[in-house]
C-alpha cells in the first residue's frame, strides 16, 4: 500500500508519518501542496503541524490548497484518507468531515499522553484493537475542541462514526483534555474511508520511545489490502 | 480600475463557547470594571479591485464566505469604502 503524505508549509509530523507507515511495511511519498494530482497511491495522510501558521484557523488555509481538491476526489472514490491533528483540522475545514475544531477551552496548548478508548472496530485503522480497549497517545495541540451543532452530533453518535473517545487512564478524574463535546477524539464519514482524530498513533509505534499503542493502527491498514 | 476596502467581521457564533472572551471578561472583571461579557472576533481589512460600489460589494460577500468557518462562525460586512 503506497501513502501519499501530503505537506504543507508548516506541516511537522509529516517524517514521524513516514517513520509509522514504513515501519508497518507500508510504503511512503512527500507529496507538496501544490500538486494537483494524486496517481499511484491508496491512501493520503494529512499530516500534523502548524499549517499557515494556523492563521485564519487552524487548517483554513491549507484547506484551500490546490492539493485538496485531488484529495477531495480520492475520498470520493472510496480511497483512504486519514488526517491527524491539523490535519483533522483540515478535513473539517475542506468539509471533508463534519463539525469543527475550536481552541482548547483552558486556551493552552496541551502536549501530554491521554486516554483514548477505541470505539469501532470494524475499520482498517482499529481493526487489531479490542472494542472499548484505552491506548495511551499523544496529543500536542492547541485547538482540538471538537464542536458540530446538535443534529450532527445526534447523528455521528446514532451512525456510530465516532471512533476515538478520550477516556480515563488508570486514576485520572479529568481526562477530557479540550473540552471537545462527547469526548470526541476522533471521527469517520459515512463510508469509513476518511479518518480525522487529534490524538498521534504516528508517535506511539516505537519501543525506543516507551509506547507503541499506535502501531496496530498502521498494522490494520495493511491486514485491510492484504484481504 | 476603482480600489475598495472591505471591512470584515468573523465571529463565533452565539451560543459556542468562547474561553479567549472569558478570560479577557475575568481580567475586565479584575480590574474592576463590571463588564457583562466578552467575546471576541476577528477583523480583516482586504483591499481588492472593482468597477463599482455595487461589484465591490458582492466581491466582499464572496470573500466572506471564503474566510468563514459556517460551522463555528458567522461574518458581517462592516464597511466597504473607495480607498485612493
Amino acid at each position: 500500500m503506497k501513502w501519499a503524505i501530503i505537506r504543507f508549509p508548516g506541516s511537522n509530523c509529516d517524517e514521524d508519518a513516514r517513520f509509522a507507515l514504513k515501519k508497518a511495511g507500508m510504503e511512503a511519498r512527500f507529496v507538496w501542496h501544490t500538486e494537483r494530482e494524486l496517481k499511484g497511491f491508496d491512501g493520503v495522510f494529512l499530516p500534523g503541524g502548524f499549517s499557515y501558521g494556523d492563521y485564519l484557523r487552524a487548517g483554513a488555509l491549507a484547506a484551500k490548497s490546490p492539493v485538496m481538491e485531488a484529495v477531495r476526489r480520492f475520498a470520493q472514490e472510496g480511497r483512504y484518507v486519514i488526517g491527524v491533528c491539523n490535519g483533522f483540522q483540515i478535513l473539517t475545514e475542506a468539509g471533508l468531515l463534519p463539525g469543527a475544531l475550536l481552541a482548547n477551552l483552558n486556551l493552552h496548548f496541551t502536549c501530554k499522553e491521554v486516554g483514548v478508548r477505541v470505539e469501532r472496530t470494524d475499520l482498517p485503522f482499529t481493526q487489531l484493537y479490542g472494542k472499548g480497549q484505552v491506548l495511551r497517545l499523544p496529543i500536542a495541540h492547541a485547538e482540538g475542541r471538537y464542536y458540530a451543532d446538535e443534529d450532527t452530533l445526534a447523528r455521528l453518535e446514532g451512525e456510530g462514526r465516532v471512533v476515538f473517545r478520550y477516556a480515563p487512564l488508570k486514576g485520572e478524574g479529568d481526562y477530557n483534555p479540550n473540552g471537545s463535546l462527547n469526548d470526541i477524539a476522533g471521527i469517520v464519514n459515512e463510508k469509513g474511508n476518511v479518518l480525522g482524530m487529534m490524538p498521534h498513533p504516528e508517535r506511539a509505534v516505537d519501543e525506543i520511545l516507551g509506547n507503541t499503542d499506535g502501531l496496530p493502527f498502521f498494522l490494520g491498514m495493511v491486514k485491510e489490502v492484504a484481504r | 480600475m476603482r480600489r475598495y476596502q472591505a471591512t470584515l467581521l468573523i465571529e463565533l457564533k452565539e451560543g459556542i463557547l468562547d474561553p479567549q472572551g472569558r478570560a479577557v471578561e475575568g481580567v475586565l472583571k479584575d480590574l474592576g470594571h463590571p463588564v457583562e461579557s466578552v467575546r471576541v472576533g476577528k477583523v480583516l481589512e482586504i483591499v481588492f479591485p472593482a468597477e463599482t460600489l455595487l461589484q465591490a460589494e458582492e466581491k466582499a460577500k464572496e470573500l466572506g464566505q471564503i474566510l468563514a468557518n459556517p460551522v463555528m462562525e458567522t461574518w458581517t460586512l462592516e464597511a466597504l469604502k473607495e480607498v485612493p
